[in-house]
């Protein structure tokens, strides 16, 4: 199979038409930034089970990228081992290369480190029991991250304001972050992450559990952040990737349930013009 | 009723205005269910309030300040001795049973992975909380009285008491933590915090209703329990060592003094029967003062926690909404 060609022609940039911007996004660079991270002849089991093949990514810097495909095409598990959240999972183990600045994310031994550059943003809003002031200096408060406390307020503020959260919640920092709704509560934990200061921002179906009008509060918010954070995002919504991404990856899974990447390049590009059957299928809807 | 009217038409049946003969043997199966476990429903009040009702109607006219406040005198003894043994009790064993209880919760919880240890742990938990307390005394007697040379005393009795109330801590404990949802740890490990300082600061302040309900569930069963005490802390407190802190000192609670009157009787003193139920009027009246306590702070806890609204359950689809 010629995939292997597509894919790593993917990661250099080349052989990709247009412009390169998603249809709602922005305007400005055309050009594929650096990457932030790259994944090279990725391979992830869960035991037995080849989850990941080969998977060659590049994700750009400072941009979105969306990674779309069909329910169990592997691309949240692919998401989550950007942060090592497979930690805990029995049997789970990888090969190959993830590169993450000048480190190998299979490989670090600072796991404190890696998840402080690298947030997360799950599919459901999960603020911790406690007041909305302490859900996002939570980072700052710990062992690894302790920060002056003049500065916690500070960057408490900060962080909810980049969420555009603030002005909803300045009365009311000490109340509980469960009694907002659940789009606050999204953001709540965008702020959470935002707040430490990483480089990534992983974001697993962000809007899985909104209705549609906190949806688009969150993609707003995406927009913004992409000047600050490189942003990955798994989404089973093509109007959103289309929406809110500048690049998209379409996964997809072979005969025995392996997932693996078909391509990756432009939003616009991989929307409007397709190299891959099965990426025309999946968007068409013909298929997933 | 129009229910049948509506169920006919939305079943699309001929409307005929009455109910089918299927449907009506439906409902009356419905109505006899319903009302069976209504009436068992309604039996569990009508005990609880039997049991308040007869032992206040006992109890209460023996209560005075002298007998709730005192040591009284010898033919009209006070038992303030037998409560401050009682909850001196409840202490020391606390002091034991809440630390290594919560402990092991924690570890069967978050970190026992699959395997030989881990079932071994748990059968020892699930045996031990089915051995009687009668037994429990005995190898109290055993170990603490005879091999540790503790002698009949407090400290023997809150020992036996501890281990008595493990591994009802430890079950009921385990259960509240890993009724803690998922998204919790998760959120807190990808914000980088380590594995201790996710239980810390955010595992178990959500499980602390559950673990505040483990620490009830053993207080009752502390403040009431007599058989293993007989046999390990002895039936009676010295006059001169009255409210002592020496937990070498032998000592009675209340429960043992019920069990002691009742039993045994108070050679010389005609009203002891009255003492008998005064006392356990105040026993069922510090239990439920305890279960209050802990239900208003609990509910103030949740308030804190959770903004007044319910923690989000894992797997459910709540509170979608924008």
């Amino acid at each position: 199979m010629s995939d292997k060609d597509f894919e790593l022609k993917a990661v250099h940039g080349q052989g990709i038409a247009g412009p390169g911007r998603g249809p709602g996004a922005r305007e400005g660079h055309s050009e594929m930034p650096p990457s932030e991270i790259e994944a090279r002849e990725f391979n992830f089991y869960y035991g037995a089970f080849h989850a990941l093949a080969d998977i060659n990514l590049a994700v750009p810097r400072h941009r979105v990228t969306a990674l779309i495909g069909p329910s169990g095409c592997g691309k949240s598990t692919f998401l989550r081992s950007i942060n090592r959240m497979h930690d805990q999972t029995p049997g789970a183990r990888s090969t190959g290369e993830l590169r993450f600045g000048n480190e190998d994310i299979n490989k670090t031994s600072d796991l404190t480190a890696l998840r402080q550059r690298i947030g997360m943003i799950f599919q459901r809003p999960n603020p911790f029991p406690m007041s909305i002031y302490d859900n996002v200096a939570y980072g700052m408060r710990l062992e690894s991250q302790r920060t002056p406390k003049a500065e916690v307020k500070e960057r408490v503020e900060k962080a909810l304001r980049s969420a555009f959260l603030w002005d909803e919640v300045r009365d009311k920092l000490r109340h509980s972050g469960l009694a907002l709704s659940g789009g606050q509560q999204q953001r709540l934990c965008i702020a959470r992450a935002i707040a430490v200061q990483p480089q990534v921002v992983l974001m697993d179906e962000p809007c899985a559990a909104l209705d549609p009008i906190a949806t688009l509060a969150i993609e707003d918010l995406i927009h913004e952040l992409e000047k600050d954070y490189t942003i990955l995002i798994v989404t089973h919504n093509m109007q959103q990737a289309a929406r809110v991404s500048d690049y998209t990856a379409f996964f997809t899974t072979d005969e025995s349930r392996t997932g693996q990447l078909v391509e990756h390049g432009p939003t616009q590009t991989i929307f409007t013009n397709p190299r891959d059957r099965r990426t025309e299928d999946y968007i068409s809807g013909r298929f997933g | 009723m129009n229910a049948s009217h509506e169920l006919d038409l939305d079943t699309g049946e001929a409307f005929t205005g009455r109910p089918t003969r299927a449907l009506r043997r439906a409902r009356m199966a419905d109505n006899l269910v319903t009302g069976l476990m209504w009436a068992a429903a309604l039996l569990l009040v009508v005990v609880l309030l039997a049991v308040v009702i007869s032992l206040l109607a006992a109890g209460l006219p023996t209560w005075s300040i002298p007998f709730l406040f005192s040591a009284g005198t010898f033919l009209n003894p006070g038992i303030l001795p037998q409560i401050w043994v009682s909850f001196y009790t409840l202490i020391l064993t606390m002091v034991v049973v809440v630390p290594i209880g919560t402990g092991a919760s924690i570890y069967l919880s978050e970190y026992a992975g699959p395997g030989r240890v881990t079932s071994v742990i748990r059968f020892s938990v699930e045996a031990l909380a089915s051995v009687p307390s009668i037994v429990y005394g005995v190898f109290g007697s055993i170990v603490f009285l005879t091999n540790l040379q503790l002698g009949y005393s407090l400290l023997s009795g809150a020992l036996t008491l501890a281990l008595l109330n493990l591994p009802l801590m430890v079950r009921v404990g385990e259960e509240a933590i890993r009724s803690v949802p998922n998204s919790y740890r998760e959120g807190s490990q990808a914000l980088a915090a380590s594995k201790w300082e996710t239980i810390r600061k955010v595992v178990l302040p959500s499980a602390m209703p559950g673990l505040l309900t483990a620490i009830v569930l053993t207080s009752g069963r502390i403040i009431g329990e007599t058989a293993p005490l007989i046999l390990t802390m002895g039936t009676t407190i010295s006059p001169n060592a009255r409210y002592s802190l020496n937990p070498l000192a032998t000592g009675e609670t209340l429960a043992v003094q019920i069990w002691a009157i009742k039993s045994v009787g108070m050679p010389g003193v005609p009203r002891a029967q009255d003492v008998a139920n005064g006392a356990a009027a105040v026993m069922l009246f510090i239990v439920l003062a305890i279960n209050v306590l802990v239900a208003v702070f609990n509910s103030r806890l949740q308030k804190r926690l959770q903004g007044g609204n319910l923690p989000p359950r894992a797997g459910s689809s709540k509170r979608g909404g924008g």
